[in-house]
This record gives structure tokens, sequence and C-alpha cells, in this order.
């Protein structure tokens, strides 16, 4: 039997939980806030501007980047072609081919497996809706290319990308429930000082600069 | 006409109706997995229980006959609570691996999971008893003994319906698994049924396997094109390919099964090469394209000029009995009433014959064209013909000179469609004159004056009538591309251009007309042809 929803009036709410003192000092707080961050500019304290591509912004452990298909134990992909991940794309952008495994336990596996990324919108449903965690994110987000050709992912690119241990792995919300591989091993996170307003006063990483080599890729 | 009660509400049921029947007549679901309106009932699921008023226990509703007075409720929650612990039971040793099984999106433990289960399954995935995956049964199907719910079907299918008996139940207890004996692949002609008739992933299709999911697929209502018993089905296709054929149920004509030829028909209509543009021979005898108006242009005045030269009666009309009744009733009502032509024949064998002759005794029959009572319907033969090779002889012997051809290919291939497309191409050859539609591209078509493109079987709406006489709708699943058109479309555009200005605006206005005109499609409308028992013409 289906439990009924949880309802919150968030108008109640918000009568209830209103005083003098928050309806007046939030909004001198706030400005306070704003104030010292013009200070902190004017004074020249912070360097709001990144100098893109020498210096990259951080991003959060579970940003959304391009995929990465993870593997099994073997190395081979632990994708079953089920598509899922093409069922919940809002943008349509994976095809996937289906093929036998000789092995009856895992019985199905993907032949063809390819990402359009210039369709993709980088929504992370279909990390959501993978229930083998054959599907991950990073957090690279460089994905510009000279052909249309070249953005059409297949499955060896998604599978292992030399870029990809420079950015290392995004949203991958199921870490923990399975037991998936990566083809790569990511590098460990560089704890470098400061660079732009965001990341002020912690010190987090810092992303190296990656050098495009147009012979190679 | 028993009165009982169904969840609270009078209603009347059928005599010797079951209460899963009537109740299913009445709109109320009765969940089940044995039960299936074309097999015996067997009882054995125990999903369809149903609390009947006076009874001590729940009572299955697959095997309970309605009588006077009964009160039936199948929506309280004793019989909820049952339900879900039946749902329970079959799901114990279930795998859970529906990312991988074929059946999920038309699975009804998923389904009924969602309405009736919910629950936390008990056992975990490592305790389960673990059964044989991927067994090869043959070139229809692939068997999981552990997804399966045991409810028989399959084996009550082939003990009844095809009465050979192939599968049956091995072991004991919760070991039990179906099966044939050492793994024999199932090779009559219906193994496919039983895979439709699965109610859960047991039983899948090998074509159909892994071939794409089904929540991705569009299905289009039609009837096969395999042969003259012309059995509902249902096309599943996406962007324009076809992935499967399954059977409608329609209890005057195939009930819910179909042969394996005609589930595979498909196959053969998407494999060749199709013609995709009109093809007028120039003055160097070469075929070379161009558009439909000049097409059309050109065979009317051609066909005008061989009526004034040497009478309507040296051009003969060769229909096809895969066309559809529309097509061949402007097929003749364009050679007849514009050209005064009386030479017709549809006959590449003996059609007439053996369109009512049964192949064996569960569904097919010996003609393999959709529509050749439709033609016989309409008058397309001629005594004095007698068939394809009585044309071929006039044609040899001068008497008639032109010709206006439908061929296509056969949807399930026999030996004898060989002698069939050669008689076609030796007639293209003896004729001085021949307009060819044609859908696929073939050798003999080098050989005709004009080549025009046509839509093939589920590419175009159209009606064709079964050896009972049943004119059945079938729809447009795909579209064609290139400059493909319908039959019927083509010999509207050729009444148009010979001066017959009625406007001929879809197949069902076709059909509507043909039904004033020919005294055996009279009273028939166009819905009533799509629905599952349509009516006969006499």
């Amino acid at each position: 039997m289906k439990k009924p929803a949880k309802v919150v009036n968030v108008a109640n709410r918000a009568e209830k939980e209103s005083s003098i003192m928050k309806e007046v000092l939030g909004p001198i707080r706030g400005l306070g806030l704003t104030f010292g961050r013009m200070m902190d500019n004017l004074t020249g304290q912070v360097d709001a501007t990144i100098r893109y591509p020498e210096e990259r912004r951080a991003y959060s452990d579970r940003y959304r980047g391009t995929h990465i298909l993870t593997a099994r134990e073997d190395g081979s992909p632990r994708c079953v072609a089920c598509y899922m991940c093409a069922t919940a794309c809002p943008a349509d952008c994976i095809y996937i081919e289906a093929a036998e495994h000789p092995d009856p336990l895992i019985e199905k596996v993907a032949k063809r497996f390819e990402i359009d990324m210039l369709r993709c919108v980088f929504c992370g449903f279909c990390v959501d809706a993978c229930p083998e965690e054959a599907i991950i994110m990073s957090r690279e987000m460089e994905i510009s290319a000279f052909t249309r050709e070249e953005t059409l992912w297949d499955m060896k690119k998604l599978m292992n990308r030399p870029e990809l241990p420079e950015f290392g792995v995004g949203y991958r919300p199921n870490e923990n429930l399975v037991e998936s591989r990566l083809a790569f091993v990511p590098k460990d996170k560089v704890r470098v000082q400061l660079t732009g307003r965001v990341t002020m006063k912690e010190a987090v990483e810092m992303i190296p600069h990656v050098t495009f080599d147009p012979n190679k890729d | 006409m028993p009165k009982f009660t169904l969840n609270e509400k009078e209603v009347e049921a059928r005599d010797g109706q079951t209460i899963i029947q009537a109740a299913q007549e009445l709109g109320v679901d009765i969940p089940h997995y044995c039960y299936h309106p074309d097999l015996p009932v067997d009882g054995n699921c125990r999903m369809c229980l149903v609390d009947v008023e006076k009874m001590p226990k729940l009572t299955p509703a697959c095997t309970t006959v309605v009588n006077e007075g009964m009160v039936v409720r199948t929506n309280n929650e004793k019989v909820k609570e049952a339900v879900r612990g039946v749902l329970e039971f079959l799901l114990i040793n279930h795998p859970v691996d529906c990312p991988v099984c074929d059946q999920a999106g038309e699975c009804r433990l998923q389904d009924y999971y969602m309405v009736y289960g919910l629950h936390t399954s008990e056992i975990p995935l490592g305790m389960k008893v673990r059964k044989r995956k991927v067994i090869d049964l043959g070139p229809m199907v692939v068997l999981d003994q552990e997804r399966c719910v045991l409810c028989s079907r399959c084996i009550r299918f082939f003990d009844t319906v095809t009465k050979t008996g192939e599968m049956q139940f091995f072991g004991r207890g919760d070991h039990v698994a179906i099966g044939t004996i050492d793994d024999r692949p199932l090779d009559n002609p219906y193994s496919g049924n039983v895979v439709d008739i699965c109610p859960v992933g047991a039983l899948t299709s090998r074509d159909f396997r892994f071939k794409c999911r089904v929540w991705f697929l569009h299905s289009t209502d039609s009837v096969c094109g395999g042969c003259s018993t012309g059995c509902s089905m249902r096309i599943d296709h996406r962007d324009g390919t076809i992935f499967r054929l399954l059977p409608r149920r329609n209890p005057e004509v195939n009930r819910s099964w179909a042969c394996d030829e005609g589930r595979l028909s498909f196959h053969e209509l998407m494999a060749g090469e199709r013609v995709v543009r009109p093809l007028v021979k120039g003055r160097d005898g070469m075929q070379a394209p161009v558009t439909w108006e000049d097409a059309i242009r050109a065979v009317d005045s051609q066909l005008k000029q061989t009526v004034s030269a040497s009478g309507a009666n040296s051009i003969l009309g060769f229909a096809s009995p895969s066309a559809t009744n529309e097509a061949l009733y402007l097929f003749k009502q364009y050679l007849s009433s514009r050209l005064g032509v009386s030479n017709f024949e549809f006959r590449l064998a003996a059609e007439d014959q053996t369109v009512t002759q049964p192949e064996d005794d569960v569904l097919r029959h010996l003609d393999k064209h959709p529509n050749s009572m439709g033609a016989l319907t309409l008058g397309l033969t001629s005594n004095e013909l007698g068939g394809i090779q009585g044309a071929i002889e006039a044609a040899r012997g001068g008497r008639i000179k032109a010709g206006v051809l439908i061929y296509f290919k056969p949807l399930v291939p026999r030996p004898e469609d060989r002698q069939a497309e050669a008689a076609v191409a030796e007639l293209i050859d003896a004729l001085e004159y021949s307009v060819v539609l044609a859908s696929h591209k073939s050798d003999f078509l080098a050989k005709a004056s004009v080549v025009l493109p046509v839509a093939a079987w589920s590419e175009e709406e159209g009606t064709y009538t079964n050896y009972q006489g049943r004119v059945q709708m079938a729809g447009k699943a795909i579209n064609p591309g290139g400059d493909i058109q319908p039959v019927w479309e083509v010999f509207a555009s050729l009444l148009y251009a010979s001066g017959d200005n009625a406007l001929w605006l879809s197949a069902d206005d076709v059909f509507a007309r043909m039904a004033e005109s020919i005294p055996a499609f009279r009273n028939i409308l166009p819905d009533h042809a799509r629905q599952p028992s349509a009516p006969q013409t006499p």
C-alpha cells in the first residue's frame, strides 16, 4: 500500500518562524557580506579573474562532466546494454547496440555504446538510471573538437581516455553500492592554494593545464 | 444469463462464463498468470484469487463459473493480501535480471509487483535457487528457467493447440523447471507463440533477442501478409524499421496465435533493394528515372494509343493477389471504365483453388497471398485466359499487346515462387508494352517498359479479404520513403490523367466508394474492417 506523501505548507512555516530580528538583521547581514567582498576586490586582496587556460577553477567532486564507462575486473565493460540510460536520457544522445555475452550469468553486453557529446546536456540522468554503475561522470568539460565525428564518443574512448587522470572522477552516486572499476587510475588530488573568488578561503586542488597535441588526438 | 454482484455492482454474465472472463468483459482486471482465453483452464498460479461470499476461502476466478446471485469482490484487503502473498512466493527464486531481460516492459511480474507487491524480498540474491539460463530451444525460442513462474501456458499450448507436446515440467519442489527433453529444439511451425503467451521472461524470442527494448517500439494494428488466413497482427516498429510482428487476438480468425513464417515475414520485406523512382524506357531501350507526372502521362497516353490502334482487348490487366482491395478496385476501375479492358487475371498458380485449402489444421493456408479472395471477389479472373500461362500464350500469339502488371514478392517464400516469378518475367518479355508496379527490385523489371515504385505491405493502409471472405484493415506502419506511392494512389493518378475528375482522398475513401459499387462489399464500413472480427463478404 502506498503511504500518503508528507505535505509541508511553506507559507505557514515562514509565518511561524519569522521574527523582527530575522526580518531586519537578515538583510543587514547580507549587505555586510556584499560590502566585505567589494572591499576585498577593491583592495586587491582577491584576484577575481581566473586566467584560463593557464589557471582553472577547481570543480566539486560531484561535477557532471564527460562520461566514463566503468569496467569489470577483467577490464571488459560493465555495461549490460539494458538501455536504462538511453531511456532516461532527455537529449536522446546515447546509442547502444546489444550483443550476446558468452557467460550466461551476464547474458547481455553492449556491442556499441556511443554518446553524442554535442547533444548531451550533462544532466547525469544516465548515471542515476544505471543499475550496474557502468556509466559515471568525470570532471572533464573540455570536449571541443575539429569535426563533428570526433564528438561522437565510442565505447573505447568512454572507457579509457588519456585526459581523464588529469581531471578526475566526477558524479558517481553509487560508488559504495557496486564494485566497479575504472580502466585507468586517476591521479591523486593535488592540493593547491587558491585561485578565484569562490575558493578564497579553502585550500583546493588545482587542475593542471592539459596541453593539446593536434597530432596525437 | 446469470446476474451477480461484482465489486458491489449488479452485473450480468453469459452462461458458463468463469468469473475472470466475465470480469474481463466488464472491464475489471483480475491479475493472472496461468489463465489464457485460448488455452484450457489450469488454475495453478493462484494469482486470480477472489473473495466470493459464502465460500469458506478465497477462490480462483479462472476456475469458478459465475452463478446466479453470486457476490464477488476482487479488490478488498483480503484479496489484495492474498495476491501479494502469492506474488511474493512467485518472486522468491526470481533472479531479478530485468536489465538484461527482453520481457522487461511487458512483464506481468513487473506489472503486478507495482500494483500488488512493492514488498522487500526476504531472500537475498545469493540464497536463491539457481536454474539454467540461456537455453537454446530452436529457431524461435530462448529459455531461461530461473525467470519462469511455472504457469504451464507453454506446455498447454503444445498439448492442445499444436498437439505436439514438446514441453513439460521437470524436477520437484522449488527445483521444478520447464523444458524439453534433452533441450530438443522446438521445431514445430507455431513455436513462436509460446514467447507471446509466456507472461514472464522465461521464454523469449530468438529473433527479437536484444534487438530493442519494448518501450521504444510503436505499434500499428495490421493483418498478416503471409498467407490467405489473414491473421490479425500487430507491427512493432521504430524509426521506419519493423522489429517484430505479434498476433492480435481475433477469436474468428487466428485466436491468439500466429505461425512462425508469418511472424518472420517482415525480414523478407526489409530484405532486398527497393524500386525508388519511376522508370520509363526511352527510345534507346534504356530505363531512365522520370518524375511521377511524366510516368503517369506516358503510361496513360501509350495505353490509349494501344486501344485506338488494336482495341481494348489487346490490353491485359494482371493484378497481384498481394495488393489491397483498394488497389485492385482502382486498378480495375481505371482499366475497365477508362480504357474498356476486359482481360483481367491475377492467378500466378491456382490461387483460386488453394486460397481455401489449409496447409495444416491450426492456421496456415496453402495460398501464400493475403488477398486472393479479394481479387476473386472483384472479378479479376478470366475464364478465357485461365491464369498467367494463358496470358503468356495470348501475348505470344499477338492477341494481347500491352499489359499493366502489379507484382509483389511473396512475404513467405516457397520453392514454387521461382516458377511464378519466371512466368511473370516471361509475360513481360512477351508483351510489347508493359507497365509493372513493383515494390522490390528483381531482374525481370529491366525488360519492362515502365516500372512504377509502389508501397508494399505495412507501408500503406488498406483492406485484405481473407479466405473466409473477411475484409480486414491493415494499417500503415512505416513510411517507405523515396518516390514510392501506394498502388491505389497510382491508379487514382492514372484515372485523373485519363480525364476522370473524381478525387480519391484516402484508402478509406476508396473503400467507401468500393463498398457502394461492389455488391459483395455493400454495408461494410472502413471502421468495421478495423474491428478484430471484421465483417465478411458473402
